[in-house]
């Protein structure tokens, strides 16, 4: 579904991915863990196309085309999804508005008729269920005033409602209480199907008690700098990231 | 007779269309000044003045149910430079929902200076809205002289839609204990035009309220001016005075002058002002995008979301909606052709 080959991207001249290396297939869940400042954020920044970072060599591709080549928009459209590690405050468009648009811009690009008012608030309120989020959140404006975990649900909510194939998970569990992340990580395996994928970055092991993981990546100073089954999650838990970033250095050396 | 003297006028409401018509409302027009129908009803009356402008009385106690819209227009029949004069008085104890709407029906230079002095007596309630839809050719001036005796409530909602050269004056004058003064504006300004907001709210009695919310969107190389007073008087304490204007610049080349002023000679009061100007949130659009809304929607949505603040202050649900619909194809760029009569001539 999904291949990175060799991806280095820059922020104002500064080179933060060095060459990335990842292939996920359908039905699988990946891990991203690091430390802080390894690069994570702008791997998941630079899969869902914001424009501050330039990509300055390597290839994305999901489903056979290039992903790099598509507006962020489009690449939304096409059934990528990215849950923010600060999810925006847009005052004054209410959620029910925002994911009506959404979910009907996407239909639109299917060829789909739209939905109507009816059919959009059965699904809406379906899919708030799996995220246990009150009906009240649907008039409000989106995440305005919304505490760190309902803005969390809110990213899971909305992924509900657009059913990727493809969802990258930035922090998701950062600033979230036990039950906060329960509810999140339930969400996200509710939703977890034999043709779609997941790529859930995290800093702590943490998560992953929850959401169980096919491949852990350790990503430090722009490279994956370790791939292995779900025990390697286990291990950095235990043993912190040190031991890791030492064994690759040797072998550099 | 010669064609060439022989000018079609057709009734007005054949050729105009009003694009809020309101469930339970009395429509009016006023023609280039000149009230077309009087109308002396139980509660209220509308009468023409000596000349141009008109009369509105609500009379002692009278809640009419029903919305005044008084619709004013510029046409072709006249085009020197007009200037007229109304009066609108809002009686003891009596409350009102009036509509008041400017449009330009015919592609000529306007010129319109109207001075509209408003009194809302001891413990009357009075709403307003004004929306102004002008074209490119019309530079309209319009001075509201507000004055509110004690107890008495009014609240005014200036939607600007359109227009090259709009300048709106409130001097509004808090005469009596416990009276209360809302004003909230929104402006949508392109291409060269220009408006101009200048506030004078005096407090003049102690115990009184007032707010005003000003927000303008701004794009090309259109320019706003805003100019807001508040004066509070050496006895009028328990004053509470709020005044906010934000714009959103959409180009690098519009332009905002802001100038908020406090003027306050009572040391008991609860006053501030504000203004900002700013641009799209990128973070928000590029957030939006992620969702699979394209840019220029996301664009939209969040003009809209800016406009929302204001257009929620409308009492008139239907009317709110039909502003919001009005605005929104403001902002998606459907003004472009005159849409208020069925000429089809611009």
């Amino acid at each position: 579904m999904l291949k990175i080959k060799d991806l280095k991207a820059s922020i104002n001249g500064k080179e933060i991915l060095k060459g990335i290396n990842i292939e996920v297939k359908e039905g699988e869940i990946h891990a991203i863990m690091g430390p802080n400042g390894s690069g994570k954020s702008t791997l998941s920044a630079v899969l869902a196309g914001r424009d501050n970072f330039e990509v300055t060599s390597g290839t994305v591709e999901y489903k056979g085309i290039d992903l790099l080549e598509l507006a962020p928009e489009d690449r939304a459209r096409s059934g990528v999804f990215l849950g923010f590690q600060y999810p925006v405050e847009i005052p004054g468009v209410s959620n029910v508005n925002f994911m009506k648009t959404a979910v009907n811009e996407q239909r639109k690009h299917r060829n789909l008729a739209p939905l109507t008012s009816a059919e959009f608030l059965k699904l809406m309120r379906e899919k708030m269920e799996i995220v246990e989020m009150d009906k009240s959140f649907s008039t409000r404006g989106v995440n305005v005033g919304f505490s760190g975990g309902e803005k969390k649900r809110n990213e899971i909510f909305q992924m509900a409602m657009l059913e990727p194939s493809l969802a990258i998970l930035d922090e998701t569990d950062s600033g979230l209480d036990v039950d906060a992340l329960r509810v999140v990580a339930a969400g996200v395996n509710k939703l977890k199907r034999a043709d779609n994928a997941f790529i859930v970055i995290t800093h702590y092991q943490r998560l992953l008690d929850y959401i169980v993981p096919d491949v852990v990546h350790v990503l430090y100073n722009g490279r994956i700098i370790r791939t292995a089954g779900k025990e390697l999650a286990l291990e950095v838990e235990t043993r912190g990231y040190d031991w890791l970033i030492k064994e690759t250095e040797n072998e550099n050396q | 007779m010669k064609i060439s003297n022989y000018k079609y006028s057709p009734d007005i409401p054949e050729v105009f269309r009003c694009r809020v018509p309101l469930a339970n409302t009395i429509q009016t027009y006023v023609v280039n000044g000149l009230l077309s129908e009087e109308l002396v009803a139980e509660q209220y009356s509308l009468v023409r003045k000596s000349c141009a402008g008109f009369d509105l009385k609500v009379n002692k106690e009278s809640q009419p149910d029903q919305n005044i819209q008084i619709i004013s227009f510029r046409n072709s029949e006249y085009l020197e430079k007009l200037e007229f004069e109304s009066t609108i008085n809002v009686a003891e104890g009596s409350s009102c929902k009036v509509l008041l709407c400017t449009h330009t029906l015919s592609m000529d230079s306007f010129e319109t200076n109207e001075v509209i002095n408003i009194d809302v007596e001891k413990g009357a309630d009075a709403k307003f809205v004004l929306m102004q839809n002008e074209h490119n050719q019309s530079k309209h001036s319009i001075l509201l002289n507000i004055n509110i005796q004690e107890e008495a409530k009014f609240k005014l909602s200036v939607i600007s839609l359109h227009g090259e050269a709009l300048t709106n004056e409130f001097e509004c004058n808090l005469n009596g204990e416990n009276s209360y003064c809302e004003l909230n504006g929104l402006y949508l300004v392109d291409g060269s035009q220009t408006i101009s907001t200048k506030v004078n709210m005096r407090h003049n009695k102690p115990n009184c309220k007032s707010s005003q919310l000003f927000k303008g969107i701004l794009d090309n190389n259109s320019k706003a001016l805003f100019s807001g007073k508040i004066v509070v008087a050496k006895d009028s304490q328990k004053t509470e005075a709020y005044q906010a204007n934000h714009n959103l610049l959409l180009s690098k080349s519009a332009k905002v002058y802001a100038q908020p002023q406090l003027e306050i000679y009572a040391d008991d009061v609860k006053c501030s002002h504000g203004a900002t100007s700013g641009r799209l949130d990128e973070m928000a659009l590029f957030y939006m995008r992620s969702r699979g809304i394209g840019r220029e929607e996301a664009k939209i949505l969040q003009q809209l979301a800016f406009a929302y603040d204001v257009l929620e202050k409308i009492s008139n649900e239907e009317l709110r909606a039909r502003l919001s619909d009005l605005t929104e194809s403001r902002l998606r760029g459907e003004f472009s052709h005159c849409s208020n009569c069925s000429m089809n001539c611009c």
